[in-house]
């Protein structure tokens, strides 16, 4: 029973903590961001940020679990809808997806080193090398 | 063949070549089995023996980005009906001129249908095929260059694409293949997209001359004896040489709640010839159950015979069973009622099964066939 009480919380933090998607700049980037423009930016129908400036998406891969959350809360859509979407415009040469890197480490990396890069972390994961441009819940 | 394979293998080498140059591999695949479900009906290539070749087919595509905003892709694609042999689908360089406007040249996919560009990557919608009916113009590619233009109008996504080019190869007409040239090629194609819906307009014109062997043949062929009969006029109004051709197409979908809307309504045209008026259209609905996405469609096939080319001729005359035959052989009334479902059991892959009647009104004969089969993208 109190082994129960325990887990109850337990599964109710990592929950949220895999709820919450932090978008994330470099900490030069005085950009705001609607999650309008971060859908834009990660559909390629936007290139810049809003103040005009090149933006670089960076995508993390299907296999870590934010990538789903992150595609369902800022994209409205699941992965598979993500990759039939980009499939249309891939082999049309219409358009290229953002790269995808293996773990949110090399996102946090990434996007540290280049002004232009934009992508996502679990909120819990997000350090001081990187500015968080909006939290998704 | 080996020609074929040098070329392929020289593309390859100089891509590989350029040493600076990020290139992106990606593939898609269709493995299709199907059936014709009596033994007399005859649907899509299909009859009633099992065939695993006849829709299926596999391809790479390679997407070179040189710098300096110049890319070059090359798409080669192998169908099961033509025995695995690889063709270049399309191939063509891609020259952004701003973050908006882009340049392509080379071999295209005309912008005919809403689905024209990726007709042949099934992961990319939920049919196991594009609508026949619809989709059934009988070339799909052109030599030419196309101007892309993305922008936002208000809330509206906006594409707009201008293309010009020509086509030279063969074209279906009726049940027979014709030697085709389609010169002069110039559209339009816009879509207006705005969270769930978008709206499409499409409209190509060209001059099209058709080669068929009976008719167009010296001395033996129809036109020849018909002209040999005083009736060089007739034989004008029949044959396809230089015609002005129309396209034009329009179409919406609706991804809200789930629920999917797509519908197209297309009209064809061959001026002067012996080519019936093409009118199509179809109209699909289908609901996402998380992975699965069940949906029916229904689709109707309108060729008119231009019957108003031999009403001058009497009916006792013996060129007036030719040239009536002629004309109305493509004459075809038919309605397709399709019911399938898509099943994403994979990443990268979606299982579809889709049954299909044809009820051709004009021969007086109704087809079902059933498809399954497996699309992915790699």
């Amino acid at each position: 029973m109190l082994k129960k009480l325990i887990l109850i919380p337990a599964l109710a933090l990592s929950f949220m903590a895999a709820a919450n998607v932090a978008v994330i700049v470099h900490p030069s980037n005085a950009a705001t961001l609607s999650q309008d423009d971060i859908n834009k930016l990660f559909t390629g129908r936007a290139k810049t940020f809003t103040d005009g400036k090149a933006a670089e998406p960076v995508n993390l891969a299907e296999a870590v679990a934010v990538r789903a959350d992150f595609d369902q809360k800022a994209l409205g859509r699941s992965s598979s809808q993500m990759k039939a979407y980009w499939s249309k415009l891939v082999f049309t040469g219409k358009g290229t997806p953002p790269k995808e890197l293996a773990s949110e480490q090399e996102v946090l990396d990434a996007v540290a080193k280049n002004p232009a890069a934009i992508g996502y972390v679990s909120a819990a994961a997000v350090t001081g090398s990187v500015k968080v441009a909006l939290t998704l819940n | 063949m080996l020609k074929r394979k040098l070329l392929a293998a020289t593309i390859a080498a100089s891509l590989c070549g350029a040493s600076q140059a990020a290139v992106d591999i990606n593939g898609f695949a269709s493995i299709k089995g199907g059936m014709a479900l009596s033994s007399d009906d005859e649907l899509y290539g299909y009859d009633n023996d099992f065939s695993f070749k006849n829709e299926s087919l596999a391809a790479l595509q390679v997407k070179s980005d040189l710098g300096d905003k110049l890319s070059v892709t090359a798409q080669l694609l192998g169908r099961g009906t033509d025995d695995w042999d690889v063709k270049f689908e399309w191939a063509f360089l891609s020259y952004d001129l701003t973050d908006s406007l882009r340049v392509n040249a080379g071999r295209l996919r005309t912008p005919f249908y809403k689905y024209s560009d990726f007709r042949d990557v099934g992961y990319a919608y939920d049919w196991s095929r594009v609508p026949q009916s619809v989709y059934g113009l009988g070339f799909d590619n052109i030599e030419g260059a196309s101007l892309y233009h993305t922008t936002t109008l208000g809330n509206f996504d906006s594409a707009l694409q201008l293309i010009v080019g020509s086509y030279d190869g063969d074209a279906a007409i009726g049940d027979a293949t014709a030697e085709a040239q389609i010169d002069n090629v110039t559209g339009v194609a816009w879509e207006l997209g705005q969270d769930g819906y978008s709206f499409r307009v499409a409209y190509l014109i060209g001059k099209t001359t058709f080669y068929v062997d009976p008719l167009d043949t010296p001395v033996t062929g129809l036109y020849a004896q018909l002209t040999g009969f005083g009736l060089g006029a007739l034989a004008k109004d029949l044959d396809i040489i230089d015609e002005s051709s129309s396209f034009a197409g329009i179409g919406f979908n609706i991804d809200k709640n789930d629920w999917l809307l797509v519908s197209e309504v297309t009209k064809a045209t061959v001026d002067d010839s012996f080519i019936s008026d093409q009118e199509s259209y179809y109209i699909s609905i289908g609901h996402r159950f998380d992975s699965i996405t069940p949906y029916v469609s229904f689709e109707k096939e309108d060729n008119q015979a231009k019957t108003e080319i031999y009403a001058a001729v009497p009916t006792a005359s013996p060129i007036f069973t030719p040239v009536a035959g002629l004309v109305n052989s493509l004459e075809l009334e038919r309605d397709s009622i399709n019911v399938g479902v898509r099943y994403d059991f994979h990443p990268s892959a979606a299982l579809k099964a889709q049954y299909t009647n044809a009820d051709n009104k004009t021969a007086d004969r109704k087809d079902s066939v059933l498809v399954v089969g497996v699309d992915l993208v790699f």
